[in-house]
């Protein structure tokens, strides 16, 4: 299990570092460390400030400090939020259910449909229908994803008139939750599909170039299908880390949607925490971001290892 | 091929079958409801810490005192107020025919504790150091003791919502309480719930409520994140009318409202958007470069882009024409050569010939216009006011911050210039006129607080301090007059607030602070 | 071999479709555009004319909230997303290439740190992390192009590194290796220009996401307002009216340009 013991070592690295510069930036960056903890608007008077600075223990030494901030994240005490009135954890709990709602779904259909749709293109990629599916999905691809998602919510929400225009449901029921996800997650889905046919396009041309000799030496022995399924596996098994890795970037693509779609979850919490300088919000959101960007990753490493033989023998 | 389109049927399958679910859960509504839309975003169902969630209580537990339509001061909860000569105490009345939503008389004892509940837990921070005493009469009435004269404590007190002292004396610290639930209230309706996930806040008929009734069951906020969002939530019918708290709908979207079925509350807006000076720093200090500066500006032009025609221009008296006791004087002209003359005589010239003047050492000067990054509007002024400058030969330099910056480098004094509003409510605020924002005893966030001459301060302190009507007008010219001759800063221009509302409800009605968001609209819109 | 190895490359290179090509020139359009953006555009992008008309003989794009010209103001744009583009994808090229040769001539500890590196580097939530820099320290829109380089070196590190490994294996560098030369010789003139071939399309993908990524950071009120970008010209026709009165020729040429100059990249 060397592979996998050197994959968790970096892992816990990446923890620790991402973490470690959490504890760093608001004491780094210029005025006081109460006040980026805090934000602003929350001291009123000077005397308010020192007993903050007890109370968080700012003014201790830094390692004391460090360590206890790590003892606090053990503990899942991620501090608490004067803007939101709150435990940040609790805040986080309560908003990432909701983002995972929209990310979960768009993580599973980009992956499902713009797979197989790009192993085709890459496979038929002279085939004019293919062409204008590649055309569309770059089209996709290299459009800022509030544009697109102010287009759609123009098109299909109020020319067409098929979608609500805002939040996460209006009764909770789960036919309205899907109703109201519907259209947020389908802007997502194409920008996540159209990396992931991108991706298989290229890979599965790659491959079929590497196999172009052996194929025109067996040509008779195997049919088309049976090298497409086999150009197929080989070119999607490094899907799978690519998909945990874009886990990152679905969450950014995430807080533009959920602005344009008035979605409280995650990314407006972020937005609303930047501008608010609400430190402990942003703080911690970007901890559970990289928790779950890591975890997704260590999953895509088994799910890896369960699928490629060739990883398997090596471990 | 086959495999694509099978997918393709899939999922319109899927959305059929989602369309039909989701409808079916979409109307059912029952009794009438007026839905209002805002950007105004409620960030957590804290009725006495969310700014915004206390704004919008102001319908569910309506303050002691409330702005007419003409700007005045009228009681509300109380239905009328007294004052001793010395402003030092106040006697509110409280209107008996109030009922808490759970069916309690409202009591002086819950005004009472409002006062004494916000002052300790710092809700009404100014009043700790005030406040000698909060008594009960026989009459229904509370009385306020002041240590100090406080004359525009009826002014404050149109912004703090009233609480029941049953419900909330054992909750310790108001600002951190949050409830998604019901919260009891004594106005015509009551917050049912605030549902952020969905972006709406409930409100619901109060039951007890003995007052005119109104032609509405229920009463929906929805909060939108994103501005064209909302405005197409309000073509489509989503909103029946739009509301943001200090400032109207933005004047470029009228024009594609107008084409639909929507009317406008337009009424004259006591917020405004100005110039603020730096009068701390050279050259800004100099009052001769002030007024330069003031010719150099083309406020039509500024007028027409900005505001696209809903706005006035303005007057050197900063203070605009919806505010009581206003005072005409001069208007603010532009005149570019007389601009350049001024600069001229006060020995701003240009003497290395490089186009751009010199200042009076002989040295470049660059003027630093700081702006914040969360207003476009602000962007776009400040874009004509660096041409106009260049114009008469002043160098600009555009700073753009985000707002947390901006409050850091204007409270460090460190720019020349800003492009800043103020919001109705802050027109009012310290001794009224807009002197909130100059006087530099005040500091806050918005604030500039850059003025401190003696004869200012006297000014506001005198204002502060009586009670007398006569002598508050007197004082209230010589405050505009002082903003004429000074120029701490320059008005760009008066604006109007701008509400649309769907031509199918009629009865609206709004003031020059808190726009249509009164008891008044809720009282008596009523749908066609 | 070094030949065979180039030959191999430019046959996926050639495959690559028409719609490449079509891709590049576009792109190559748009470098033109940037460069001799004061000769194309018909109008100073900062004179103003009357504000909100439509499009014209005069102004085939409309003007603005401002009465600027839209098409001038497209074409000046088209310098600074060029440039944040460029900016972000030299420096991303810069970190990777030099992480990349280093880890994978080397091997051994030095891959083991570099990769271990990389792959920290590639958990850090980048946009959200790009957002909190923009709001704090406001940088002008070229600093802010080298901190997106400066995060997304990874992937450009990772696809140089295991062609290094290919190529250090190859006979021309045994032969360079034999013959006594450093390894510092080898690795800038033997094995860098072969890389060549997998670092253009990243470098072209980092330019399309830096774009992007300006636009977006535009659209949250972030971007640099003394810039006449493509995304500030779209976050200003949002918030001054251009979307909501269906004035298309104000917000869909910006996205457009957007959309068509990236589209070279994958």
């Amino acid at each position: 299990m060397f592979i996998a013991r050197k994959k968790a070592i970096r892992y816990v690295m990446a923890i620790f570092i991402i973490f470690s510069l959490n504890f760093a930036i608001p004491r780094a960056m210029p005025g006081d460390p109460v006040m980026n903890l805090l934000g602003e608007d929350v001291i009123v008077s000077e005397s308010s400030v020192a007993e903050m600075r007890t109370k968080m223990g700012l003014d201790e030494p830094l390692y004391i400090q460090y360590l206890k901030y790590w003892s606090d994240i053990f503990h899942l005490d991620l501090g608490y939020s004067y803007h939101l009135h709150s435990e940040v954890s609790k805040v986080l709990f309560t908003k990432m259910k909701w983002t995972l709602l929209l990310v979960v779904p768009t993580i599973i259909l980009g992956a499902v449909i713009g797979t197989p749709l790009g192993a085709l293109a890459g496979w038929r990629r002279k085939d004019s229908n293919e062409k204008i599916m590649t055309m569309s999905f770059l089209f996709v691809y290299c459009t800022p994803p509030y544009f697109l998602s102010i287009l759609f919510i123009y098109l299909f929400s109020f020319k067409i008139g098929w979608f609500p225009l805002k939040g996460f449901y209006t009764t909770g029921t789960p036919g309205d939750i899907v109703y109201h996800l519907f259209l947020p997650v389908t802007v997502m889905t194409l920008f996540a599909a159209s990396r992931n046919y991108m991706i298989m396009r290229g890979s599965v041309i790659q491959e079929m170039q590497m196999l172009y000799a052996t194929y025109a030496r067996a040509k008779g022995l195997f049919g088309r299908e049976i090298l497409f399924r086999h150009i197929f596996k080989n070119a999607s098994l490094p899907i799978i880390t690519l998909v945990a890795l874009d886990f990152g970037f679905i969450f950014s693509g995430a807080l533009f949607v959920e602005i344009v779609f008035s979605m409280n979850g995650m990314g407006n919490l972020i937005y609303d925490a930047i501008l608010a300088r609400d430190y402990p919000v942003l703080q911690g959101s970007f901890l559970l971001i990289t928790v779950m960007v890591v975890l997704a990753n260590l999953l895509a490493d088994i799910l890896y290892g369960l699928l490629d033989p060739r990883v398997r023998w090596q471990g | 091929m086959k495999n694509i389109w099978s997918v393709w049927i899939f999922l319109l399958f899927l959305l059929s079958l989602i369309l039909s679910t989701g409808a079916l859960g979409a109307d059912d509504a029952d009794g009438m409801t007026l839905r209002i839309g805002t950007p105004n975003l409620v960030k957590s169902p804290s009725l006495v810490g969310d700014y915004y969630m206390g704004i919008f209580a102001h319908l569910s537990n309506p303050p002691l005192m409330r702005v007419a339509e003409d700007g005045t001061l009228e009681g509300q909860t109380a239905e009328m107020y007294e004052v001793s000569d010395d402003g030092k105490t106040w006697k509110f009345y409280i209107d008996d025919d109030l009922y808490w939503s759970d069916g309690t008389k409202v009591t002086p004892d819950d005004v009472k504790f409002t006062i004494e509940y916000y002052t300790a837990n710092s809700v009404i921070g100014w009043l700790e150091d005030l406040l000698e005493e909060v008594s009960v009469t026989d009459d229904n009435a509370v009385v306020i003791e002041l240590s100090e004269p406080y004359a525009t404590l009826n002014q404050e007190f149109v912004t703090y919502n009233i609480l029941p002292k049953h419900v909330w004396e054992d909750i310790d610290d108001p600002k951190e309480y949050t409830n998604k639930g019901e919260y009891v209230g004594c106005g015509p309706f009551y917050i049912k719930g605030t549902a952020l996930e969905a972006g709406v806040l409930y409100f619901e008929k109060n039951p007890h409520w003995k007052g005119t009734q109104p032609n509405i069951d229920s009463v929906e906020v929805h909060m939108y994140s994103n501005m064209d969002v909302l405005s197409i939530a309000l073509k489509r019918g989503d909103v029946d009318a739009y509301y943001k708290y200090g400032r109207g709908y933005p004047y470029a979207n009228v024009r594609a409202l107008e084409e639909d079925t929507f009317d406008f509350v337009v009424t004259d807006y006591t917020g405004l958007t100005f110039l603020g000076m730096n009068i701390r720093k050279e050259p800004l200090s100099d009052v001769s470069f002030r007024e330069a500066i003031s010719y150099a500006v083309d406020y039509d032009e500024i007028e027409r882009i900005v505001a696209l025609g809903y706005g006035g221009a303005a007057n050197r008296g900063f203070v605009p024409r919806s505010m009581a006791y206003f005072k005409e004087t001069e208007q603010l002209e532009y005149d570019s050569s007389n601009a350049k003359e001024n600069l001229d005589d006060a020995g701003y010239v240009d003497s290395d010939g490089d186009g751009l003047r010199e200042d009076l050492n002989g040295d470049d000067m660059e003027l630093v216009l700081l702006i914040r990054s969360d207003d476009m509007d602000y962007q776009r002024i400040a874009e004509l006011l660096k041409e106009y400058l260049g114009n008469v030969g002043i160098d600009v330099e555009i700073r753009m911050v985000e707002r947390s910056t901006w409050f850091d480098l204007k409270d460090e004094y460190n720019y020349d210039m800003t492009v800043t509003g103020t919001t109705p409510w802050g027109m009012w605020m310290w001794a009224n006129w807009g002197t909130g924002y100059f006087d530099s005893r005040r500091t806050g966030r918005g604030v500039l607080h850059t003025i401190d001459d003696p004869e200012f301060h006297a000014l506001c302190d005198d204002i502060m301090s009586t009670t007398d009507e006569g002598q508050l007008e007197e004082y209230a010219h010589d405050v505009q007059d002082y903003y004429a001759e000074n120029l701490p800063g320059i008005a760009l221009y008066w604006g109007q607030y701008v509400t649309p509302y769907n031509d199918d409800w009629t009865g609206w009605s709004s003031d020059p602070i808190f726009g249509i968001y009164r008891l008044d609209t809720f009282l008596n819109v009523v749908k066609a | 071999m070094k030949g065979a190895v180039c030959s191999r490359m430019g046959e996926i290179q050639r495959g690559a479709s028409s719609l490449s090509k079509l891709g590049a020139a576009l792109f190559m359009l748009f470098i033109i555009m940037a460069v001799f953006s004061g000769q194309i555009a018909p109008y100073d992008p900062w004179a103003r004319f009357e504000p909100y008309s439509p499009p014209s003989r005069e102004h085939i794009l409309g003007t603005n909230d401002m009465g600027n010209d839209i098409l001038s103001e497209l074409i000046c744009g088209s310098r600074v997303s060029i440039v944040v583009g460029f900016g972000a994808a030299i420096m991303a090229a810069l970190i990777g290439v030099v992480i990349g040769l280093l880890a994978g001539y080397f091997r051994g500890p030095v891959d083991e740190i570099f990769m271990g590196a990389t792959d920290v580097f590639l958990m850090i939530p980048t946009i959200p992390l790009i957002i909190i820099l923009a709001a704090f320290m406001r940088p002008s829109f070229w600093i802010l192009a080298l901190i997106m380089g400066f995060l997304w070196w990874t992937t450009m590190a990772r696809v140089v590194r295991s062609r290094a490994l290919q190529i250090r294996e190859m006979n021309f560098v045994e032969s360079a290796r034999s013959l006594g030369f450093s390894d510092f010789h080898i690795i800038f003139s033997d094995i860098f220009p072969n890389v060549y071939n997998v670092v253009l399309p990243k470098f072209m993908l980092t330019i399309a996401s830096a774009m992007i990524a300006e636009a977006s950071l535009s659209f949250l009120g972030l971007g640099d307002p003394s810039m006449k970008s493509w995304g500030m010209m779209i976050n200003f026709a949002f918030s001054r009216g251009g979307f909501l009165n269906g004035y298309w020729w104000w917000y869909l040429p910006p996205g457009l340009c957007i959309t068509f100059v990236t589209i070279q990249a994958p």
